[in-house]
Formats: structure tokens, C-alpha cells, sequence
């Protein structure tokens, strides 16, 4: 079979002053909003290959995430002193402060059409107005909020916890909820993109998945750890995941995963920090703990087409919205930036 | 994990913690600041999670594993003063102090459980394998900073059961690799521990964790209490280092660094607690000439300047204390002994085995026994009783009690021992207790891993530690582990010493273990 080729471009880089906990990108792919984990946040601008940061100001004690609103030019934070920013990238103004709850906002999510905007702090769902004007402060889960997501018509809300998945769908003013009970604590829902399947890891070391048309569930076992970096191909195709140095791929096409043997992807020698598919493609990239950055393409090669050493620790990558590049950030503040190019 | 890296006390980071110390004033909240030499400190609180978690900031240094001391204990044990102690001590130590607010309120009549301390249940359900949920988050957190701390400290509320704070450590291999458990240090309330011991679960099961336990506010109790306390302690955790504290007061290399979980580190065992088992916890050999000798109690004069305040010594617990119990009365046999010193009386020690194995016979107070072989049971029911000891010969007489005559404040009038030697109590009088097994027979690796799997799934539940150096067959090095429930960590460490004698040394604190059973498990393991 013949390899194929393509190359993850260097595209600049700046080094931050901040541990980079989160990156979150504009659509237009010229921005982006930076987390840092002792409570800068930053917004960067790439221009023909360089970088400008500037910083906006800070979370008392940590930044623990940003989101990029879609179709606007203004981002939210969250910090550990409780805070919601909601920045206005242009100017770098805070054009909205809320204090949500006591715990910390860990969890953001925007829909895809940046009208809907939600929050997990504690075991508190919330939602938002695009302006940040609370809408529906949902009532407590049983246990704390590990990961939030919408799927793609932003019509349903996952919140992973302790026991399942809790799935609200987005109909004013009863909000109903659906729950997808699976006995471990689940940490990181993902939609399918074609809205088929709803999957989450597990923090004693699977996956779980369930199909949204009849609420069948199915487990994938075997991780050595937690699995919290879970990603779904652009077509629905592929579900990576990843609980150490390797990258488990499950196919989902035809008959499913379920009595498959997964796709298996070497070539970290440290536990993956971090993995995601490229928005509507089949590229995927990889960050571990062995500094290294790969470009994989699932299904095609199971080598990786190419491979990039940062200078401390991945803490977090990101796809820009069109899918044309990758930030990738690390635990001493270096962000650089990749664009992906077929040869 | 990539290279090591050195770091730099930034400019960022001295802005927040002046920010953080100025939301602190502001906040009128009882921070320390420490200003002074290289220390710059503060302590932060706020809230996530339901946490408050405190920043102690000095100068920083660089560690591969942040070690993570556990601190447990009920409320008013000390641990606040504790951790108030570490906090301000000039150490140049940089610390993160995970502590519930619940401790902190000091909320001592509601001795409930935070509902913050969020417990997950780990494959599928099983109790042996929680884990606190809310420090997997924060410990996440933690991590998130360019520069490590150099020590964490998770304080857990006073009914906590420390299991699942130590099973976090275990579970999870990025956590293996950026924290050690270093220690689970148990602050021990000395005036309320008896009275907590019997009424509830809780406290006990915190001692049976400890690697450390600070018998702490000794200032309030009598010495002959302290005595009894330590005794009963060591009776449910065998293997723990004990110190006894005034306000908390304990040198900070006692409590952080421990190293307790580090199978690097030899296995520190109290060498007395691994001794056979004895019927008698104190003897002492005395020269007496014939004629009638006063024992007393109440006459030890170190108990005596605190005894006024604590006459209620819980002696009729609820648990099934049968002839031991303390209250009931002391068995002592006497017996001649030919010479002065110690072999003297070690010579004695298997008559006094026989002896002690024979129907005793009661003594009522005012009432007198002689040189026997078979115990007399002196009934020390009311205080001030006394009794005659009558020597009819002259000589070396050894006395064998069969518990420590200091803690009954017993004396033999105007005599002083000429040898004294303790046993270690193995007296089962608690639900929880320790149980350490030696045998210099190699062992199985096969088998032994077997027995270890059986065991830690029937009994694992009822485990809550679990240590052990290990001479396998034709292996030089030794092998050692420990487990904390069903969590098990072992491997080969260092080679046995040329010409010592290769003994497996197995210790287990649980609730209701059966030395029989667990004897007959490991005699299996022989290769």
C-alpha cells in the first residue's frame, strides 16, 4: 500500500508566559483565545507566519478554559477564582463578568451557531445567552460534571459524571432530560458528528457508547487508564481514543466496533496527552508526553506521516474550525502552530 | 517524561501571590503570612469543588514525584494546628494543603460527612476500589503549573475513611507518575480517642491506615492513660511510627517525606510487634527477701499530677473483652528465678507461657497471692485496690503482668525491678487489628501470587494495608510490596544482605483477620 503523504507545516510559534491549559480558535482561523494555568489569558493573531500575543488579563489562581463563540469575535474564560469572562477579541475588553456558582467553572461549551452557550461548575449545568445572560441554571446532578459537549444541530447537551451521561435536550422551557446510565465515572462525552452515536471515556479504562436511535449501549475495555482523549472523525467514521502511549481506533462503519479489533497506532513512546480528528477530515494529530506531535490518517497508514518535537510537555491541541491548522500548546508555554499539507 | 528542567521564582507568579494574599486580607480570613529569609507565604482560600486549598508559596525547588501526605483524624485531634504549623514553619517548602471546609468550620457536634468528598466507585461497584473523585480534579489542576509543588497534604474531614484517599494514588497511572503517597499520617485526639474507639467505626479503621500516628494533646491525659492509648493503638496498627504531641508540636521531617509507600526504602517494622505471641505484656525481675510485699495501685507518680480530670477510663466498651478486659482485673505470675539479670528473666519467660495457660485464680482486694503456676487475677474493679504479695523464700522472684502495671498505676511498694523486659500486646480486644507473620522459608513466586490474588479479592475489602519483604526462591534481590484494599503495588528491591538470614516478613491491619488463616495462606507460598 502506498503511504500517504502529507506533512504537518510549521506555522510559527510564541512562547507564552503561562503553563497553556486551553486554545480555543476564531472561525476565521486568524485568532485565538490562550488559558493559562496560572491565570493569564491571552489572544493571539497570526499573520503570515507570525504570532502577536497580547494578554487581557488574569484569572486569580488559574485559568481553567476558554471557548471561542462561533460567528462572533468574542470569546469566554473561566477561572479558579469563579469567574465568566466573556472577551471582546477586538479591543480586549471584558464585555461581561458573571460568578455563576461557588466551584469553579470547569466545563464550556458553545453550540455550533453561537447562540447557545454552556457551562459545568461543580455539579451544576448552566446555561447562557450569547451574551452571557443566564438562561437555565439546571438542577444539581448527583455527582460533579467532568465534560460537557453539544452535537452538531446544538439541539442536545451531554454532561458526563459519576454514573453516566446526562443528555438535556434543547426545548425551552422544559429541557428534558435523557439519561445514559453506565456504573463509572465517565468523563468525556463526545457526539458522534452524524449524530448516530453518543461516546464517553471512563476513568477505570473504557469506552462507552451508546446509539442514540434506540439508547443501546456498548463498552469498549481494555485501557490501561483512564480514558479521557476521545475524538470522532469528520465523517463518523472513526472514533480515536487513547489512555497511553498508543491510539486506539475504533471503526464505526458497517456493523460497528462491537467484536472488532481496533486500529492500533504506534509511534509515542509516552502517554498521548492529547488527540483530535480534524474538523470534516480524517486527519488526525497526536501530542504525548514524549514531546512529540504526530500527524496520523486512520485507516490509511498505521505509521505516522509525520512528527514534530515540541520543547516541554504537550498540555493541549486544537484544530482550527475550517480544519486547516493545529495549535498545539505546552506546559512551559510554548504554543506553535501547524498547518496541515497534502503532498 | 522529557528532560529535567530547573524553574524560576517568576514575576507572575510573586503578582499572584500578592494578589492572593491581598484577597485574603480583604477576606478577614485567619491567614499566616510568614515574611522573612527566602520565605515569602500565604495562605489562600477559596472554593472549588467545596474545597478550600491553601497555598503555601516559598522558594521552590524541582522533584520528579510530588510526594502527597494524607492527614486524617477526628475533629479536634489537632490537624488544623498541624497543618498551621507546617504552613508557617521556615522550611522554604513549597506546599498545596487540599483541606474539606467542613474541618475548618470546626463543626465538632455534626461529625457529617462532606458531601464534597465525592467517592467514585471504580470497576464496576467494587468498595475496595473508590476513589476520591473531587482530588482526581484538583490533583488535574494542580498540575497545570509550570512548577511543581513540593508537597501536597490532603486533609480529609474527621469521619472520613481514608481508603479511597490512598486508592486515588494507586488507580491511576498519570498520577503514579506525577504523585507519590508518601505517608497517611493519623492525628490521634489522646483525651477522646478511648471514647471515640468504642463508639465508632471510623476512628479505628484511621489508626489501621496510618504510617504515622501523632498521639497528640498528651498535655491533658496522665501517663498511665498514654500508656494504655499506645498500647490500644498498637494493637489495631502494629506497624505505624508512634509520637506523642503537645499541640501538634512534631519535627516536620516526622510528617512530610516519610517515604512510608516507597518500596525503595526498607520495610520499618517494630521489630516488637513481630515477636511471638506472649499471654503477658510486662515482666520484671525483682530481689525480695521473705514476707508479705503491698501492690498497690494508684501510686505511679507520673500519672499522678493529671489524674484528677479523667476518672472515666472507658474500661466496659462494647466490644467482646472477655477475660482481658481491663476493667475486670490484671493476671500476674510469679515465679523464682536463679539470678539478677535479664537472661534471668528471659529464662522465665516459657514457665510464665505455661503458666499463664492454667486457670487463674481470683484475688479480691485486700486479699494475697504467692509464687504460683498459674496466674493470680487481681480484681482492680474500685480504685485504690491492694493487694499482698507473700514470699515465703528469699530470692529472685520475675513478676509477669499481663498487662503493663503502669496503666493500672500497680506498684510493688519501695521495690524497683532489677530487669524489666515489654511484650507486644497481641490481645484482640478491637474489631481492627494488625497481624504480623515471619518464617525464614523461601518462597514460591507462583504461589505466592496466587495466595496474594485470593486474598485480595475474598478479603480485600477487609484489608486496608498490607506490607511485605519477600525471600523468593533463587532470588538475590528481595521482594517487596504493599497494598492499600485490593490496591497492590510490589517489586524486587535491593539484594538480601550477605549472610543475613533471609526472613519474609508479612504484616496485615484489618477488621477481623484470621492469623490462622492467613499463616496457613502463606505456609502455602513455601517453595
Amino acid at each position: 500500500m502506498k503511504r500517504p503523504q502529507a506533512l504537518l507545516e510549521p506555522a510559527g510559534s510564541i512562547k507564552l508566559d503561562d503553563y497553556i491549559v486551553d486554545i480555543a480558535w476564531s472561525d476565521d482561523a486568524q485568532q485565538l483565545a490562550v488559558a493559562g494555568g496560572e491565570g493569564k489569558v491571552f489572544t493571539l493573531s497570526r499573520t503570515a507566519g507570525t504570532i502577536a500575543a497580547r494578554e487581557l488579563g488574569e484569572h486569580g489562581l488559574g485559568t481553567l478554559a476558554v471557548a471561542w463563540q462561533p460567528k462572533t469575535n468574542r470569546f469566554v474564560s473561566s477561572g479558579q477564582d469563579g469567574e465568566l469572562r466573556l472577551y471582546d477579541a477586538a479591543d480586549g475588553a471584558v464585555v461581561r463578568r458573571q460568578r455563576p456558582a461557588k466551584s469553579w467553572t470547569t466545563a464550556l461549551a458553545f453550540s455550533a451557531d453561537g447562540r447557545h452557550f454552556a457551562t459545568a461548575a461543580g455539579k451544576q449545568v448552566s446555561l447562557w445567552s450569547a451574551d452571557l445572560d443566564l438562561e437555565q441554571a439546571f438542577a444539581p446532578l448527583s455527582s460533579t460534571v467532568a465534560g460537557l459537549c453539544f452535537d452538531k444541530p446544538a439541539r442536545d447537551l451531554a454532561a458526563a459524571i459519576n454514573g453516566g451521561v446526562v443528555v438535556y435536550r434543547q426545548e425551552a422551557p422544559q429541557f428534558p432530560l435523557r439519561h445514559y446510565p453506565w456504573s463509572a465515572p465517565c468523563l468525556a462525552p463526545c457526539f458522534s458528528p452524524n449524530g448516530k452515536f453518543l461516546a464517553t471515556g471512563t476513568q477505570d479504562g473504557s469506552v462507552h457508547f451508546w446509539y442514540l436511535a434506540t439508547g443501546r449501549d456498548s463498552q469498549m475495555r481494555g485501557y490501561p487508564g483512564r480514558v479521557e482523549q476521545l475524538s470522532w472523525s469528520g465523517d463518523s467514521k472513526y472514533l480515536a481514543t487513547a489512555a497511553a502511549d498508543t491510539v486506539v481506533v475504533w471503526d464505526f462503519s458497517g456493523k460497528g466496533p462491537e467484536g472488532s479489533r481496533p486500529e492500533q497506532l504506534r509511534g509515542h513512546t509516552e502517554r498521548i496527552a492529547c488527540l483530535a480528528f480534524q474538523p470534516n477530515g480524517n486527519f488526525l494529530v497526536t501530542a504525548g508526553l514524549d514531546w512529540r506531535v504526530s500527524l496520523w490518517l486512520p485507516g490509511k497508514s498505521p505509521a505516522a506521516l509525520d512528527a514534530h518535537l515540541t520543547d516541554s510537555e504537550p498540555s493541549c491541541l486544537r484544530w482550527s474550525p475550517d480544519g486547516h491548522y493545529v495549535a498545539v500548546g505546552e506546559r512551559h508555554g510554548k504554543l506553535s502552530l501547524y498547518e496541515v499539507v497534502r503532498l | 517524561m522529557g528532560p529535567p528542567h530547573n524553574f524560576q521564582h517568576s514575576a507572575a507568579h510573586r503578582r499572584e501571590i500578592e494578589a492572593a494574599l491581598l484577597t485574603e486580607i480583604s477576606r478577614g480570613l485567619d491567614g499566616v503570612l510568614d515574611a522573612g529569609g527566602m520565605v515569602v507565604g500565604c495562605r489562600v482560600r477559596y472554593s472549588g469543588h467545596g474545597h478550600a486549598v491553601r497555598y503555601h508559596v516559598a522558594h521552590m525547588a524541582t522533584t520528579d514525584r510530588v510526594p502527597v501526605t494524607v492527614l486524617t483524624g477526628f475533629l479536634g485531634s489537632g490537624k488544623t494546628t498541624l497543618l498551621n504549623r507546617i504552613l508557617s514553619e521556615n522550611h522554604g517548602k513549597r506546599i498545596a494543603v487540599i483541606e474539606n471546609e467542613f474541618g475548618e468550620v470546626g463543626i465538632d457536634h455534626q461529625l457529617v460527612i462532606g458531601a464534597e468528598e465525592e467517592i467514585f466507585e471504580t470497576n464496576n461497584g467494587c468498595i475496595c476500589c473508590t476513589v476520591r473523585g473531587d482530588l482526581l480534579r484538583i490533583l488535574g489542576q494542580l498540575l497545570k503549573r509550570r512548577d511543581k509543588f513540593d508537597y501536597i497534604i490532603v486533609e480529609t474531614t474527621g469521619m472520613a475513611d481514608p481508603g479511597p484517599v490512598a486508592q486515588t494514588f494507586f488507580l491511576d497511572d498519570e498520577f503514579k507518575t506525577q504523585f507519590s503517597l508518601d505517608a497517611i499520617v493519623t492525628l490521634i485526639d489522646a483525651r477522646h480517642i478511648e471514647k471515640h474507639l468504642d463508639e465508632m467505626k471510623e476512628p479505628a479503621e484511621q489508626v489501621a491506615f496510618a504510617d504515622v500516628l501523632l498521639l497528640n494533646k498528651t498535655d491533658l491525659v496522665g501517663e498511665a492513660e498514654l500508656e494504655r492509648i499506645e498500647r490500644r493503638v498498637r494493637a489495631i496498627n502494629g506497624t505505624a511510627k508512634v509520637f506523642r504531641t503537645r499541640n501538634a508540636d512534631v519535627p516536620i521531617d516526622n510528617v512530610l517525606d516519610v517515604g512510608a509507600f516507597d518500596l525503595q526504602r526498607a520495610l520499618a517494622v517494630d521489630s516488637a510487634f513481630l515477636e511471638p505471641q506472649y499471654p503477658f505484656e510486662w515482666a520484671g525481675l525483682y530481689a525480695l527477701e521473705a514476707g508479705a510485699y503491698p501492690l498497690r495501685t494508684g501510686k505511679d507518680e507520673h500519672a499522678h499530677h493529671h489524674h484528677e480530670h479523667h476518672h472515666d477510663h472507658h474500661h466496659d466498651h462494647g466490644h467482646d473483652h472477655d477475660h482481658h478486659a481491663h476493667g475486670a482485673g490484671i493476671g500476674v505470675v510469679v515465679l523464682p528465678v536463679v539470678g539478677s539479670n535479664d537472661e534471668a528473666l528471659a529464662g522465665a519467660i516459657e514457665t510464665a507461657v505455661r503458666a499463664f495457660a492454667e486457670q487463674s485464680v481470683d484475688v479480691a482486694c485486700g486479699g494475697s497471692f504467692a509464687p504460683a503456676t498459674a496466674p493470680a487475677r487481681l480484681d482492680l474493679s474500685h480504685d485504690g485496690s491492694h493487694f499482698e504479695l507473700q514470699i515465703a523464700t528469699p530470692g529472685h522472684y520475675a513478676l509477669f503482668f499481663e498487662h503493663a502495671p503502669a496503666e493500672f498505676d500497680l506498684s510493688l511498694a519501695d521495690r524497683k525491678p532489677l530487669a524489666v523486659r515489654k511484650f507486644a500486646s497481641h490481645h484482640h480486644d478491637e474489631e481492627i487489628y494488625s497481624i504480623g507473620l515471619t518464617d525464614p522459608r523461601p518462597v514460591d513466586p507462583k504461589k505466592l501470587n496466587d495466595w496474594l490474588s485470593y486474598l485480595l479479592q475474598s478479603r480485600g475489602e477487609d484489608i486496608f494495608r498490607m506490607k511485605g519483604v519477600i525471600a523468593l526462591q533463587g532470588e538475590p534481590r528481595r521482594y517487596v510490596f504493599h497494598g492499600v484494599h485490593m490496591m497492590f503495588d510490589g517489586q524486587l528491591e535491593r539484594p538480601w544482605p550477605a549472610g543475613e538470614v533471609r526472613m519474609n516478613t508479612l504484616v496485615f491491619i484489618g477488621r477481623k483477620l484470621d492469623r490462622q488463616e492467613l499463616e496457613a495462606g502463606f505456609h502455602s507460598c513455601f517453595a
